[in-house]
């Protein structure tokens, strides 16, 4: 195909991408200067972006000022990382189910699935201490995980399913004459074949935890020890004044888990997997 | 032992009859090509005897054994299909294994098992590749491997060549058929291409929506086709065929009166009460001549393809202008526009009634087996 754009339609498109990225990584930008700077300079008015002294001292400080912060950040870690690999757990057979056989009430439950899409979490949020507490999970792991699985699990099968159903029927149909049951077959074919889609949705799902987790872990629970970092930014907090440069510095750090994890799941969304599988 | 009996079989999608009622005895050995065009049930037929589609009615046995509630690898088949179907995974002897590893077999045979197949279908070179690296010829290839290191009784095939270009597909022809000579198995093989039916089959099962019109050995089909469906299929390009009236039958054949260009004697076996009926006659382009025969026609040409070794001339017939196609000689002196006027012999043509069904053609046995075939050559 031609897609040749004239000089103006270029600069369009170009501004268009110029603006969406300034507004998304213009908070990062100035979290990082303000990181920076000292605690004191932060206020000066007219507002500088810039000022003297900048240096990396805050990184250096926030692991005193909040003795517990790598304990959050692994907490928020093992929280999102626990809510994923238990979604998928849940996501993988339902999608491929939902993707291959034909069972009365499949529309049915695949809108109902969706319509819970629709509900946020901080919506039923009262409902759900109600259920905690009633539980007895209040301030535990399980009180900011449960949820969290809860509500990734629709978008993921969404997501997965749409990749399933793409997977060339006589794949299994040539696995299942050579003998294989279905359970096999989701294992040794499915699941190798899927595996780009699979890490699409485990990223996701790893993102939407991260986020999530704040509203849980504010509501559930109050044990110190147990909060993820989003919460445990608070300590920052102090009586009289709020440390921003280490609060900045510390949700800086917080995100490059989330970034590695990025990087390193994307080297199997290989493009082409699928090449010679089926010949279209 | 891969004998396979079919009786009556059906299948019905919610109220539509794909298949309505099918019987077919296949013997140990046969290399049965299911031919028609797309959409008659071929591969839905094939399934069913794979397992891979339910029974609606009617029953399905291999040697002897009732297989319609069977899973596929119970039934000592395996399967080819069209797209190949490979693990883009795995590699192509993890891909030839596969069957292998399902049964959970120990490794030494496992190994020694691939390493044939793959020596048998000259993969030895390709085994640590993944399909994505290999042509279209050798994923075929690999898809074969791995239907052969089971050791099934029946091989079923649903147009494995149909993705592959000419003359890749002429050389996978003739390994296919080398490859029934070694392995003294069953073949079931699906196509629309009657050029791989007619080559490979020991015999042909023509199918017609969802019906069996015709069972036959290749020359047997075009010699003596049942029907006008069978007569238009087999052959290409396909059979000419012309409205005639009955004037007459006798012992010798029957007396037909073509519009507008006389009239013909067919040796043909006789039915009682068909004079004054509207019958069609059929004549294959390829039994045209320019000189000669017991009759001549008057033809258009519209489009002329000179392929070397012969001339196909497209051309129409009479006042309807009939599609009416002629296969000449390599350097016939024909011209799009000019008008040619062809000779048939009586021999060679083939009638219908108007219910498309033939009327036996007397044809000498020895032009149906090519046993006999031979014979006579040798003797004459
Ligand atoms: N799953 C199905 N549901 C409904 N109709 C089907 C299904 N599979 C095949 N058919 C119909 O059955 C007929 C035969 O199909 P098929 O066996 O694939 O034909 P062929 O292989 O000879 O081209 C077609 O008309 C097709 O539309
Ligand atoms: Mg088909």
């Amino acid at each position: 195909m031609i897609n040749r754009y004239r000089w103006w339609e270029y600069l369009l498109i170009y501004l268009g991408m110029a603006v969406l990225l300034i507004f998304i990584l213009a908070p990062f930008l100035e979290a990082f200067l303000v990181s920076l700077r000292p605690l004191d300079s932060l206020f000066s008015v007219p507002y500088r972006f810039v000022s003297d002294h900048m240096s990396f001292k805050a990184y250096v400080t926030m692991w005193q000022s909040v003795p517990l912060l790598w304990r959050y950040m692994l907490n928020s870690f093992f929280v999102a990382g626990s809510v994923t690999v238990l979604g998928l757990i849940a996501i993988i057979p339902a999608a491929y189910a939902f993707s291959r056989f034909e069972f009365r009430g499949r529309g049915l439950l695949m809108g109902a699935f969706l319509s819970v899409n629709m509900v946020s979490g901080a919506v039923l949020i009262i409902p759900l201490y109600k259920v905690m507490q009633s539980l007895g999970l209040l301030n535990s792991y399980i009180s900011m995980i449960a949820p969290g699985v809860a509500f990734v699990i629709p978008t993921g099968i969404w997501l997965l399913r749409s990749y399933l159903v793409k997977i060339p029927k006589e794949l299994e149909e040539a696995a299942l004459v050579d003998g294989a049951g279905r359970l096999y077959i989701l294992v040794r074919v499915i699941i190798p074949v899927a595996l780009p889609g699979i890490m699409v949705v485990a990223i996701t799902t790893f993102i939407a935890a991260y986020a999530q987790q704040f509203l849980y872990a504010l509501t559930f629970n109050s044990v110190n020890e147990l909060n993820p970092l989003p919460v445990g930014l608070y300590q920052f907090f102090g009586r009289q004044k709020v440390v921003w440069n280490e609060l900045m510095a510390a949700s800086l750090i917080g995100i490059i888990p989330v970034m590695l994890l990025y990087v390193f799941l994307q080297k199997f969304i290989v493009a082409g997997l699928t090449s010679g599988a089926v010949k279209e | 032992m891969g004998q396979l009996k079919m009786t009556e079989v059906r299948k019905t999608y919610g109220t539509m009859e794909v298949i309505k009622g099918v019987s077919l005895d296949i013997a140990h050995g046969e290399f049965v090509v299911f031919v028609g065009p797309s959409g008659c049930g071929k591969s839905t037929l094939l399934r069913m005897i794979a397992g891979l589609e339910e029974i609606s009615g009617g029953e399905v046995a291999i040697d002897g054994t009732r297989v319609n509630d069977l899973p596929p690898v119970k039934r000592g088949i395996s399967m080819v299909f069209q797209s190949y179907a490979l693990y883009p995974h795995m590699s192509v002897y993890e891909n030839i294994a596969f069957p292998l590893r399902v049964s959970k077999m120990p490794k030494a045979e496992l190994d020694a098992r691939v390493r044939r197949a793959s020596s048998i279908l000259k993969l030895d070179e390709r085994l640590r590749h993944k399909p994505g690296q290999l042509s279209g010829g050798q994923r075929q290839r690999v898809a074969i491997g791995r239907s052969i290191v089971r050791d099934p009784q029946v091989f079923l095939f649903d147009e494995p060549l149909s993705n592959l270009d000419a003359a890749l597909r002429a050389e996978m022809r003739v390994e296919l058929s080398k490859l029934h000579g070694e392995l003294d198995a069953t073949m079931i093989y699906v196509t629309h291409d009657q050029v791989e039916a007619m080559t490979m089959a020991d015999r042909i099962v023509v199918l017609d929506g969802g019906r069996i019109s015709q069972v036959g050995s290749p020359l047997e089909l075009y010699h003596k086709p049942a029907n006008v469906f069978v007569a238009g299929f087999i052959g290409n390009p396909k059979m000419n065929f012309l409205p005639v009236t009955c004037l007459g039958a006798d012992a010798t054949g029957v007396t037909v009166e073509l519009p507008g260009a006389g009239r013909l004697t067919l040796p043909v076996s006789p039915r009682d009460g068909i004079a004054g009926q509207a019958l069609t006659l059929g004549i294959r382009p390829e039994h045209l001549s320019a000189e000669g025969g017991d009759l001549r026609l008057s033809l258009m040409p519209k489009v002329i393809e000179r392929l070397g070794m012969q001339t196909v001339a497209y051309a129409t017939h009479g006042e309807e202008e009939t599609a009416f196609n002629a296969i000449l000689p390599g350097s016939a002196p024909a011209r799009a526009g000019t008008p040619l006027s062809l000779g048939l012999s009586a021999a060679d043509c083939h009638l219908f009634d108007a219910e498309g069904q033939a009327f036996e053609r007397h044809v000498a046995l020895s032009a149906l087996d090519p046993a006999l075939m031979m014979a006579a050559s040798e003797a004459g």
